[in-house]
């Protein structure tokens, strides 16, 4: 089957590059440029024709097929292989409780955070260490990127027109991290999630940026979940939202040497994310003046512990996690999983 | 050597078919429908809406829904009641 979309001849490679400029499709920083041979086998790689629907925003009004993911994709760099993870992420993001059109237009600023689970991340080479928010590894920056492309040019998220944080954060130009499963003592997200450990899986999240949770002195569980239940606990994201808690190796070994499991650690750390009404007024995240009860009147973050969603992730040195509050500020957008096929 | 680019954007679809309704001259006699989003003061900014659209017209009714979320669409079913009952409706975000 040929390919749809418009062709655009341009003189050359770095004139190509301009024209993404030009006609305002880029993220901000330089895209690969989509030749009909790429995107084709991009298609070939993921066994999708080019007119396979993949997501439909009702909202929006956009119907994206196999071949504008595919497009997008090369443009932001990735390698044909990774378009199996891409397309279970835009599924996910199509799930109506993750609620697309709110999160990509919300002056809340959200990205999608992507994590990936099981074999593939090896296979695709995705970091899960060291610096795995951060630059350097190919998988990661571009399944990111291609989301935001997808979003920019697929779903007209522009910056100002149908985007319109007040801020936004860094991971929207790119989010994505595989969990370090050889160092989880517990099980992995995906298996939390209900699919089978030898599965692949992909988690989508409307997320704000990640709030450093840095735990060195302590040397006991004790101290490693006062810390991040405190940061969890703090005004400025404080919601009954979802939250993601990506675990780094060094204070994993200290939970579970001391004989912390992951429903334990949940159930810590929803004890004690909270906050009077009193706080939350004071902090202007309720409405109204502090109340005779206020004082006394606890609001917990998430509805429960099952709301706090654990991941293993980060280099073997330093007491440094991290919390990643959700966009929504309660059920509005819920995080999703999908097998990866 | 030139090249040939794809174009990387999808465009909203066309709402074939649809119909916008009927322009109403004035309100009065007429149902007026509130659509509040959710947002906190939605509520005080449809009630300003509300007084001065009342005090300019005899309004017969005023329908107000509150929608449960900001981000998300009007349920289908409130839509559909608002289309029948109303001869105009007024939405505000407020915040």
């Amino acid at each position: 089957m040929t390919l749809r979309a418009a062709e655009h001849e341009v003189a050359g490679w770095a004139e190509a590059v301009e024209a993404y400029y030009e006609r305002g499709w880029t993220d901000g920083l330089p895209v690969v440029p989509a030749t009909a041979e790429a995107v084709q086998a991009f298609l070939d790689a993921a066994g999708r024709k080019p007119d396979d629907v993949v997501l439909r925003e009702a909202t929006r009004r956009r119907t994206i097929t196999a071949e504008k993911v595919a497009i997008n994709a090369v443009m932001a760099g990735c390698r044909p292989e990774y378009m199996p993870v891409l397309l279970a992420a835009l599924e996910a993001m199509a799930e109506p409780r993750f609620t697309l059109h709110g999160a990509i237009t919300s002056t809340g600023g959200s990205a999608t955070l992507v994590v990936v689970n099981g074999p593939i991340r090896k296979r695709l080479g995705l970091n899960a260490g060291g610096n795995v928010f951060g630059p350097g590894r190919r998988a990661n920056a571009t399944i990111g990127r291609a989301v935001r492309l997808i979003t920019l040019n697929c779903l007209g998220a522009l910056p100002g027109l149908l985007d319109r944080s007040t801020q936004g954060h860094p991971g929207k130009y790119t989010y994505c991290i595989a969990e370090l499963e050889e160092e989880n003592p517990w099980t992995p997200l995906h298996v939390d999630r209900g699919l089978p450990r030898e599965a692949s899986a992909v988690t989508v999240y409307a997320a704000e940026s990640p709030h450093n949770v840095l735990s060195h002195y302590g040397e006991s569980a004790e101290a490693v979940v006062v810390a991040i239940a405190d940061t969890m606990a703090s005004l400025g994201s404080f919601s009954p939202g979802e939250s993601f808690v990506v675990l780094a190796p060094e204070h994993v070994q200290i939970l579970a040497r001391d004989g912390w499991t992951k429903p334990s650690i949940r159930e810590a750390l929803y004890a004690r994310a909270r906050r009077t009404r009193a706080d939350l007024k004071r902090g202007g995240k309720l409405a109204g003046a502090v109340e005779p009860g206020d004082d006394t009147a606890w609001v917990h973050r998430g509805h429960g512990p099952e709301d706090i969603h654990i991941v293993v992730a980060g280099g073997g040195a330093g007491g440094h996690s991290a919390f990643i509050p959700s966009w929504s500020r309660d059920r509005n957008s819920l995080s999703v999983t999908k097998e990866i096929r | 050597m030139t090249i040939k680019i794809l174009d990387p954007t999808v465009s909203a679809e066309e709402t074939a078919g649809a119909v916008v309704a009927k322009r109403v001259g004035d309100l009065d006699g007429k149902v007026l429908g509130l659509l509040h989003n959710g947002k906190v003061n939605a509520d005080r900014l449809l009630d300003l809406v509300r007084e001065q659209l009342g005090a300019r017209y005899r309004l017969r009714d005023v329908v107000m829904i509150r929608k449960d979320s900001a981000s998300r669409v009007a349920d289908a079913s409130d839509l559909d009641r608002l289309a029948r009952e109303c001869d105009a409706v007024v939405t505000a975000i407020g915040d």
